[in-house]
């Protein structure tokens, strides 16, 4: 053990290695788990683990590339454009989230200041015109500082109070422009609650970026650079001590890292990659409104980090994709109406589907079947029929929607408004329910449950698709917390008790 | 015994004068002095709740001490961020392990030595070549620490995470990370704690190797008397915060005073 | 900000000495509103560590069920039965309502993350906060209800009318039934909240699990069940408190949480998050220094103003007027 310099390096063990001194089983079962991902996706997860980071890379930009080509400007501007400001966002948010364990509740505010200082020098608000070159690094600068600005007020940067603050400052950031609007200069700095129109597109040695393609390609490049730095700031000193910090702050403090100072660099990035996407939005917007950077739009951000998996890069791109995806297709003006019911019991068929033992699975869909018929048939018989007598929101085809409507209670809206109050509380309570028992009884509650699931989107959430989406991220944040904290392709991580 | 051959006038490596720290109204430790030489291992004992890991806590910045004084190398550390003291030359390891779980082996080594790196992050993420030396350089001495403990923490041990460890490395993996930050003085918190006596023999030999082959200074808080007695160039008895006895380990283990506060012999403590 | 600082001055001025008088009446009651809130954030924060980010909506739930009770009395034209049991069954069932959601939002969202980490049952609660703020916009189609008081005041029906009949003026300004109300019963709750904390068995073993959950729980508590009443009693307090607010300002409003809440948390680190005197006091301080700003500064500045002041407080006492200095053990 002394002569440090002619110790072999050991080779890794094979797979039927017996216990010896120095290797445990753990170690020496280590090729077989990694072989062992099963499932529906097995040797897709193998395939992507297995290839090298910078040809993730290369395939996603490849994939992405070529969506102009086959996608309309419609739908490039809103399912192309929107994933990647929101992944670029996500990733500047999972720096601070992820990097450096900061929830800052307040990050949609550097979006918005982003893009109000963008408009400040780059409209006729002022007549400031800056040039791109310049004004887009400036922005990201000003952004920094105001963020560098709440770091130092939460002087013990704890998680706790930097969450607070940043939120009222989101609160009070909307307030200002909204509302106070001081007048700076003879006119209101922010323009009040219409904003500041007629921006400058961006400009780069006289080649503007009017289309939505242009607009597009440049937006992802800003994307893989983000990407790309990111990645190579994760793997570098600074990368690590971000890691040691969110793992253990004493420790990492003791092992001479500057905790306090990492996690202002944290936030500072974070809000100078916002700023920077607020001022590339806000020129392709061509006008700012403080609408674009409420509460709705930070939970979107979280929503799409959380579910991506906090701390892992490629993480925000896939849930940006996800999220964003979904949520346009739901969208009442790219309506694609029957489709919304489809996926929805698409949903709970396949929440069935996953269900195991297979007869378990039988069991629940046939008896949810069942029981609906069956609740149909009371209420039809002994109520009056105003029970029964409401419609199926876009029911497309004929068959389909009478089929649904002769399933689920649908009563007569003006008539029973309380009706769907009820039902809503009745289904979360019966959630509730199914999470607190265990074994044949949860697959006996779940019946009742999943049919006024349904009884719950025929009458209020198909018709309000709006708030519908919203509530679902809050649903998804509180169920991705509780069951799978790494999101979808983060590692699961061993927390010190 | 591990006693080295005399050496020319010992210097004072780190020196603590009337160190007294207090929470609230609870005094936990009261008008402590002590010195560490250069290249001496001074073991710390006491019973449960004499202030032993509150002076290491002290000594490292985690904590700002009530009164007193405490230099390294002449340099006052009161007052000081913890990470400053790492850089000024105090590293420790923690009775209940506190590694980067998450992080692979090789990774919290390399993680320590942020404090005698430079590479900022604008460097970092454009790969120069000034970063990709430094890099390098993290890396090999990353290596060179862990293979101060043999085999156990070499090779393909290296990228596995650090939760995946047995117990015993996981305290040789802390020692390391310790080591990483180029240490003039090694802060050891019960490193024997939970070994079977095998391990135990091989963690004395190896504090004596890092004082003798490594040329740390070593202040050792350990229960475990048969590494004290093996390894110990003087030994200091806390209880209650206060300084009881110092000298040898003879003249320590057998003063009545510790032997009261321990209520009980040497025989009788724990293996 | 020159032409800010004139107006501010000139506004002082203009309101007098009435009213100064008036912000402080409604500073009082806003704060005590504010207080009751702000005790809900300390207590959990004390026994969890934990943001309870939805505290605000239960507070929100709270006004909407007395509401719900005021309609299911025939609303406020045609009192099924007098004014003073209707108040009551108000105020129970808002109470009792709120107490049973904060207690089910413990267990189903906060505790299977009792040992997870910090970040994540924040996490889970900004979600449960926007969860039950849309549940609500969706089943309100966002209206907002009115409890129709100054309806009453005009045409002076009777039946709510008394609440807001002036009981005593000074100088010339009234003080109404339903502000000595709202002060009364938060003046009244808080007391019953000290005692029960300092006085009772019960309230020993709160402050046991604050100080110490693992401890606790070797000695014999349950410390399950003092968290799940911690909760209930947190989110009983914000239920009163929403009806109250229904009553003094007469609406109620899916939104109405997130920015009582926001307030609400800034009273309780003001006055020292994990203290219940703190919170009484940081929640006065809130309503006080909110009222004043609307009078002297403007409606459209004044969160900006709790916000400086919050700020101001971070950065140079982040413990709080009467909180405790943290210790952190290692």
């Amino acid at each position: 053990m002394s002569d440090q310099s002619n110790t072999p390096v050991p080779e890794p063990p094979d797979a039927e290695a017996q216990t010896r001194i120095g290797v445990d089983s753990w170690v020496a079962e280590s090729e077989d788990r990694q072989a062992r991902k099963r499932g529906f996706f097995g040797p897709a997860a193998r395939g992507w683990d297995a290839s090298p980071d910078p040809v993730k890379l290369f395939l996603f930009i490849a994939v992405a590339g070529t969506i102009p080509f086959w996608m309309n400007e419609g739908d490039l501007f809103v399912y192309g454009l929107f994933t990647v400001l929101y992944a670029t966002l996500g990733l500047g948010l999972n720096v601070v989230v992820g990097f450096a364990g900061l929830l800052d509740l307040g990050y949609v505010a550097y979006f918005g200041i982003g893009a109000y200082g963008y408009a400040l020098v780059s409209s006729d608000h002022y007549g400031i015109h800056w040039p791109t070159l310049a004004s887009l690094p400036a922005v990201m600068v000003f952004t920094g500082l105001i963020g560098l600005g709440l770091g130092l007020t939460s002087r013990r940067l704890v998680g706790d109070y930097f969450a607070i603050v940043t939120l009222f400052f989101l609160q009070a950031f909307l307030v200002f422009t909204n509302t106070a609007n001081p007048v700076i200069h003879g006119i209101g700095l922010t323009g009040g609650s219409s904003g500041i129109g007629n921006l400058d597109p961006l400009e780069f040695f006289g080649y503007s970026l009017t289309s939505v393609k242009q607009q597009y390609y440049f937006f992802l490049l800003v994307l893989v650079l983000a990407t790309a730095g990111l990645y190579f700031a994760n793997r570098s000193r600074t990368g690590r001590a971000w890691r040691a910090l969110r793992e253990d702050p004493l420790a990492a403090e003791v092992m001479s890292i500057p905790v306090n100072r990492l996690k202002r660099l944290a936030i500072v990035m974070g809000a100078a990659l916002a700023g920077l996407c607020g001022a590339i939005f806000a020129a392709i917007q061509t006008a700012v409104t403080s609408s674009n950077f409420t509460l709705n739009v930070l939970i979107f951000i979280f929503a799409v980090v959380i579910l991506g998996g906090i701390g892992s890069i490629a993480g925000p791109i896939l849930g940006a994709i996800v999220i964003n995806v979904s949520f346009q297709f739901l969208q009442p003006q790219n309506d694609h109406p029957s489709i919304k019911r489809w996926l929805f019991y698409g949903a709970i068929v396949l929440f069935i589907a996953l269900m195991k033992p297979w007869y378990r699975a039988v069991v629940v869909l046939v008896g949810t079947v069942a029981f609906g018929l069956a609740v149909h048939a009371i209420v039809s018989a002994t109520a009056a029929a105003s029970w029964t007598a409401g419609t199926v929101t876009d029911a497309g085809s004929g068959s389909a929607g009478k089929a649904i409507a002769d399933w689920v209670v649908i009563p007569n809206q003006t008539l029973h408004g309380g009706f769907a109050t009820y039902a809503y509380i009745g289904l979360v309570v019966l959630v509730c329910v199914v999470r607190s028992v265990t074994g044949w009884w949860r697959t006996v509650v779940l019946i009742p449950t999943l049919y006024m699931a349904a009884v719950v989107w025929e009458n209020v959430l198909a018709p309000n698709p709006a708030v519908t989406a919203e509530i679902l991220f809050g649903v998804l944040l509180i169920v991705i917390m509780t069951v799978r904290p790494q999101g979808l392709i983060g590692t699961a991580r061993v927390e010190i008790i | 015994m591990a006693t080295p051959e005399p050496k020319p006038e010992p210097r004072p490596l780190l020196e603590l004068a009337g160190v007294s720290m207090s929470f609230g109204g609870l005094v936990v430790i009261d008008g402590l002095d002590l010195v560490v030489n250069e290249h001496e291992i001074v073991s710390v004992i006491g019973p449960n709740g004499a202030g032993k890991t509150t002076l290491f806590n002290l000594i490292t910045g985690i904590y700002s001490p009530t009164a007193g004084e405490i230099r390294l190398d002449g340099e006052s550390l009161v007052g000081m961020p913890p990470h400053k003291i790492a850089r000024r030359g105090a590293a420790r390891t923690f009775q209940t392990l506190r590694l980067f779980l998450n992080m692979s082996v090789i990774e919290n080594v390399m993680a320590s030595q942020y404090g005698q790196t430079k590479v900022g992050i604008a460097r970092a993420m454009l790969r120069t070549p000034a970063m990709r030396r430094e890099e390098r350089e993290i890396r090999a001495r990353a290596e060179e620490k862990l293979a101060f403990f043999g085999k156990r923490l070499m090779g393909y041990r290296w990228d596995q995470p650090a939760y995946s460890l047995s117990y015993a490395n996981r305290r040789r993996l802390e020692i390391a990370r310790a080591m990483a930050t180029e240490p003039k003085i090694l802060l050891l918190d019960e490193p024997a704690a939970g070994m079977n006596p095998t391990e135990t023999h091989e963690i004395t030999e190896l504090i004596g190797q890092l004082r003798d082959d490594g040329g740390y200074t070593i202040l050792l808080i350990e229960h475990d008397m048969h590494v004290v007695e093996g390894i110990s160039d003087r030994v200091v008895a806390l209880d209650h915060g206060v300084k009881i006895a110092e000298g040898s380990f003879d003249a320590v283990a057998t003063d009545p005073r510790v032997v009261e506060a321990y209520l009980g012999t040497k025989a009788a403590s724990t293996k | 900000m020159h032409p800010l600082l004139f107006s501010v001055v000139d506004n002082i001025r203009s309101l007098g000495w009435g009213g100064a008088f008036q912000l402080l009446r409604n500073g009082l009651v806003l704060g005590s509103l504010y207080a009751l809130i702000a005790l809900g954030y300390t207590m959990i924060y004390g026994i969890l560590k934990l943001l309870n980010f939805a505290h605000g909506d239960v507070y929100m739930v709270g006004a909407f069920l007395g509401y719900g009770i005021l309609t299911r009395l025939n609303g406020p034209l045609n009192l099924a039965i007098g004014i003073v049991p209707a108040i009551a069954l108000m105020f129970a069932v808002a109470m009792a309502g709120s107490g049973v959601l904060g207690v089910a939002i413990e267990r189903f969202a906060y505790r299977p993350l009792r040992n997870a980490p910090r970040i994540a049952p924040l996490i889970t609660a900004i979600g449960v906060s926007f969860f039950l703020e849309n549940s609500v916009q969706l089943l309100t189609n966002g209206f907002q209800y009115t409890y129709d008081p100054f309806e009453l005041g005009k045409t002076g029906n009777e039946e709510l009318g008394p609440l807001y009949h002036t009981v005593f003026s000074v100088a010339g300004n009234p003080v109404t039934t339903v502000q000595l109300l709202v002060v009364g019963s938060a003046l009244f709750l808080m007391t019953a909240l000290v005692l029960l904390v300092s006085r009772t068995r019960f309230g020993k073993s709160m402050r046991a699990t604050a100080y110490d959950r693992e401890a606790a729980s070797m000695m014999g508590i349950d410390t399950d069940r003092v968290i799940a009443m911690t909760f209930f009693i947190a989110s009983m307090l914000a239920g009163a408190a929403g009806v109250m607010f229904g009553l003094y300002l007469g609406v109620t409003y899916y939104f109405m949480g997130f920015l009582a809440g926001l307030k609400a948390f800034t009273a309780a680190v003001i006055g020292g998050i994990g203290s219940i005197p703190g919170a009484m006091l940081g929640g006065l301080i809130i309503g006080l220094v909110e009222s004043f700003a609307i009078g002297y500064v403007g409606g459209q500045w004044s969160d900006i103003v709790i916000f400086g002041l919050f700020i101001l407080f971070m950065l140079f006492r982040p413990r709080g007027l009467l909180g405790s200095r943290a210790i952190q053990k290692v």
